[in-house]
């Protein structure tokens, strides 16, 4: 299966991202959007399932890098 | 990873049997870009599809400082859909985040490709349709 993923990162003038996955996101996991890490806060399917690919969307906070603040 | 294998992990040409994804996989030509390269430029005249196989871009609307990143896309995703479906100006610049790898297909041995295959076009189409709808979906939940 192919997770095709719609990353929002509410609260910031970032545009998110597109990314694919070969495993379902879930509430916690952590992902890389270029230099950003974030991490999940939900998730939805966006479209219906077509063939191997799968459509969701995940709403994601950034994690701050360690150290910082 | 084999050119084909690669392809089927891209949602844009999911329905295509493996002899039709070899007829695709022929038209590809390989494109390495460093990071901060652009691929496109908003405005100027575009005549390719760009598949994203390793790495990520930045898709910018916008110039100077009224420039705007609107989304990043990753591995198996797909830029220059829309100069491919209405042969308009580029939508965007295209900037890569990081070092990527794309294989670029020519609009016009694409054309060619579907008028003599049509089940191609039809399923390549109805992807890219697809594709559209699922970046502005994208984009409306970026508003909410």
């Amino acid at each position: 299966m192919v997770y095709k993923i719609s990353i929002v990162i509410p609260g910031t003038d970032h545009g998110g991202a597109i990314i694919n996955t070969s495993e379902m996101p879930k509430v916690g996991d952590r992902l890389k959007v270029g230099d950003l890490e974030v991490e999940v806060v939900e998730v939805m399917d966006l479209m219906p399932p077509r063939g191997d690919f799968h459509f969701m969307h995940a709403t994601c906070k950034l994690v701050e890098p360690k150290g910082s603040g | 990873m084999e050119l084909v294998s690669l392809l089927k992990s891209v949602a844009v040409f999911e329905g295509l049997s493996d002899a039709e994804l070899e007829r695709v996989a022929r038209l590809c030509r390989e494109a390495r870009y460093r990071k901060g390269d652009v691929i496109t430029a908003q405005g100027e005249p575009g005549h390719e599809l760009f598949v994203v196989c390793d790495g990520m871009v930045e898709v910018n609307i916008g110039a100077g400082g009224a420039a705007r990143s609107v989304v990043n896309l990753g591995t198996g995703q797909v830029v220059g859909e829309m100069a491919l479906v209405d042969g308009g100006p580029r939508s965007a610049t295209v900037r890569c985040v990081a070092d990527t790898l794309v294989y670029v297909i020519e609009r016009d041995a694409f054309e060619r490709l579907c008028d003599a295959d049509h089940q191609i076009g039809l399923v390549v189409y109805r992807n890219l349709a697809a594709d559209l709808s699922f970046k502005l979906r994208h984009e409306h939940l970026t508003r909410r």
